[in-house]
């Protein structure tokens, strides 16, 4: 049957039996677009013969939903229909509840009340059962995700904010870089840490839902967006735990250049959540910190050293780089002392000199079958470069390790001599 | 090098408009109103505005717009920054905005301006922020990603505080986008795509480090994004085309100075001329 020969009562038809499918299975985890030849393989795999046994209508003889295990499919071949019919309905439903609202909120008299809420009362049923079905179809329509926090918010319920966040997650399990579903999730959010305590729980549960996400959907700006929003949350401790809990993972994904970027976050969030207390923990909480800021770049070199050529990875030790020079430049800010001047140039030094070595290591192109050495070999010398010019103490530094930074210019027209113009940067020649 | 098939472009955009019937223009007609921005501003950058007729479209945008002033995507649906932006694109080029009361457009956009001076998409409060790697992210500690890079350059360059950006700093993260293929990533790791040709490209423009990328390579690549048989360009060489990335690709072509292309503000991403007309008229 063509699309063009589906006429409204049809459509409707088959709107009903959607909804009524997600009213009866409130746990579907999943939703998919089946080519209708598929639906006799789908069968089959479950091992039903002839006449089906729970599902009534929606077993092996329906050709337009299938419904098993709490998955849903739909035929590609209703898409258009049931999308117009849900899309129709909805703004039907949206359009009556808007007008009964304001009708309600301008009528003060009783049986106004009690007849404008009864009524408003079914149109907003309508409203949520019709945008859930519009939203599985077309995730992006606004409009729809916007009445759902319209009724809500005047409902205030917790169940109905669980719900949201139930129906949001559906939708990202096939469309994880849906910004709508995203940001209707940090709405909820928003309105459930107004008021209820079980925040903490909430954002545990947050965390493991991006990262399950992200697994599937590699370098997902918004779903580690998300993540980030919720590192504002969280206390240092949990920030403390995120980082040391996502550090394999991050190993995993040297190329994902969101999930650093996530690491980046907990760690500037943590050495920002270390002031404002007591003389006492400052101090510890400042060794704490550089620690951490240590052991990120310790690990960021064996994955350098291991994955050869990740952009991703050579960027994130820029953020640590300029991290550990400024921890390093505070700890002595404490006294003027010249000893700890000196004290803290040495260990500046020891720093820089340690990222020299690292870059005499990367920049021996090994082999030219791959781009991956040429690539390490680049990025080593543009980091290096990038290191100079943001680093005042470069100018006052060692000879020796000046000494070994003459051949980053050779290094650099030999990698990548499109990048040669950074070579020019104002502050490079006062360092040299 | 290949050439731009602008007839084929126009007639591709134009059959787009009367696709209105299958799933996947239903599931998009939320955005019909940037879509129209999309293909009425690579119009007229072709120099095919005429073709359309306006007196449809704007009689269409005008039902878009919501009693708080601000537009919808489409008739009935709810308003949004982003679509009243492409509103008053739109009727820019046809030369028409003296059929908006400017004072309650600007009253809808003033109302979403929040406390710490961001400003919110609509009612229900969503905004979009500098990072250490000199880059801006959708908000405060997002991930510095070339889009939004663009939107706050865009912005500091309209209200004239472009000096508060550290240019070496965030030139040189967006030089880095340049791959070997000549195209343009968004972020680090990331396949080049049309769309950044855009949005790389401006921001570098407007702070003066465009020299910093190879202008050729990229023109190149933009060229070789196109469906030379049916028209349109898409996201990367040979894959499905759409408004979003012809438009884009055009636009960064105009950016790189192509022949026979209107030139584009950088910063308003509209022809230059509709621009001065606006500014000379007061």
């Amino acid at each position: 049957m063509n699309e063009n020969s589906w006429d409204e009562n049809r459509a409707m038809d088959l709107l009903n039996q959607f909804e009524a499918i997600l009213e009866s299975d409130p746990l579907i985890d999943e939703v998919g677009f089946i080519h209708p030849s598929q639906f006799v393989t789908l069968s089959n795999e479950c091992g039903e013969s002839g006449d089906s046994s729970e599902d009534g209508a929606f077993g092996p003889k329906n050709t337009k939903f299938w419904n098993r295990d709490h998955k849903l499919g739909i035929s590609t071949e209703v898409l258009l229909p049931l999308c117009k019919a849900a899309k129709s309905a909805f703004m039907d439903a949206l359009k009556q509840y808007k007008n009964l609202c304001s009708f309600s909120d301008n009528n003060h008299e009783d049986e106004n009340i009690m007849f404008g809420s009864l009524s408003c009362l079914s149109f907003e049923s309508e409203v949520m059962k019709h945008g859930r079905a519009v939203l599985l179809l077309s995730c992006d329509f606004g409009t729809a995700w916007n009445s759902r926090k319209l009724v809500v918010s005047k409902k205030q319920q917790l169940s109905m904010l669980m719900d949201e966040l139930l129906l949001s997650a559906l939708v990202l399990s096939y469309s994880p870089k849906s910004e709508q579903a995203w940001s209707h999730r940090r709405w909820v959010i928003k309105m459930i840490a107004g008021k209820h305590s079980n925040l903490q729980d909430i954002m545990a549960k947050e965390s493991e839902l991006v990262e399950k996400i992200a697994e599937r959907s590699k370098m997902n700006y918004r779903a580690w967006n998300h993540r980030c929003w919720l590192v504002s949350y969280m206390t240092r401790e949990q920030m403390l735990h995120e980082l040391k809990k996502s550090r394999d993972w991050a190993g995993l994904h040297v190329a994902d250049n969101s999930c650093f970027h996530y690491r980046r976050r907990l760690i500037l969030g943590i050495s920002e959540n270390s002031c404002c207390k007591q003389e006492g923990e400052n101090s510890s909480y400042d060794v704490e910190n550089y620690q951490i800021v240590k052991e990120e770049l310790d690990l960021n070199e064996v994955l350098i050293k291991r994955y050869i050529g990740r952009e991703a990875l050579w960027l994130h030790r820029r953020f640590l780089s300029l991290c550990m020079i400024r921890h390093l430049t505070t700890m002595h800010d404490i006294s003027c002392h010249p000893e700890q001047k000196t004290s803290m140039d040495n260990e500046i030094n020891i720093f820089l000199d340690n990222e020299s070595c690292l870059l005499n290591y990367c920049s021996t192109i090994q082999d030219t079958e791959f781009e991956d050495f040429k690539a390490q070999a680049m990025y080593s010398a543009v980091y290096f470069l990038w290191l100079i010019t943001q680093i005042p103490q470069f100018r006052e530094i060692d000879l020796q390790v000046k000494l070994r930074t003459e051949n980053l210019k050779t290094i650099l027209h030999e990698a990548c001599p499109e990048r040669s113009f950074l070579w020019g940067f104002p502050d490079l020649n006062g360092s040299f | 090098m290949g050439e731009l098939a602008v007839y084929k472009h126009v007639h591709y955009i134009l059959s787009v408009e009367k696709r209105k019937d299958s799933f996947e223009s239903v599931v998009m007609d939320h955005l019909r109103m940037n879509g129209a921005y999309w293909g009425l501003t690579t119009l007229d950058l072709l120099g095919k505005l005429g073709t359309v007729n306006a007196d449809e479209v704007i009689s269409w945008i005008m039902k878009c717009q919501h009693e708080s002033g601000g537009f919808a995507g489409n008739i009935g649906h709810d308003p949004h920054i982003l679509y009243t932006l492409s509103a008053v694109q739109v009727l820019a080029l046809f030369n028409k905005l003296d059929v908006l009361d400017t004072d309650k457009v600007a009253a809808y956009i003033i109302g979403l301006q929040n406390e710490d001076g961001s400003f919110s998409g609509d009612m229900w409060g969503e905004v979009d922020t500098r990072n250490l790697d000199g880059g801006f992210g959708c908000t405060p500690g997002g991930e510095s990603h070339a889009g939004q890079i663009f939107c706050c350059v865009g912005a500091l360059a309209i209200a004239g505080s472009l000096h508060h950006i550290d240019k070496d700093l965030l030139g040189w993260w967006l030089c880095e986008r340049q791959v070997k293929s000549g195209g343009l990533n968004g972020r680090p790791e990331k396949l080049p795509d049309v769309c950044y040709s855009w949005w790389v490209l401006s921001s570098l423009i407007l702070i003066d480090r465009v020299h910093w990328i190879d202008k050729e390579k990229l023109v190149k690549f933009i060229l070789d994004c196109q469906d030379v048989e049916n028209g349109g360009i898409s996201d990367r060489p040979n894959d499905a085309v759409d408004v979003f990335h012809t438009y884009f690709g055009v636009a960064g072509l105009s950016l790189l100075e192509y022949p026979g292309l209107k030139a584009i503000d950088p910063a308003y991403a509209l022809p230059v001329n509709v621009i001065n007309r606006i500014f000379f008229s007061r």
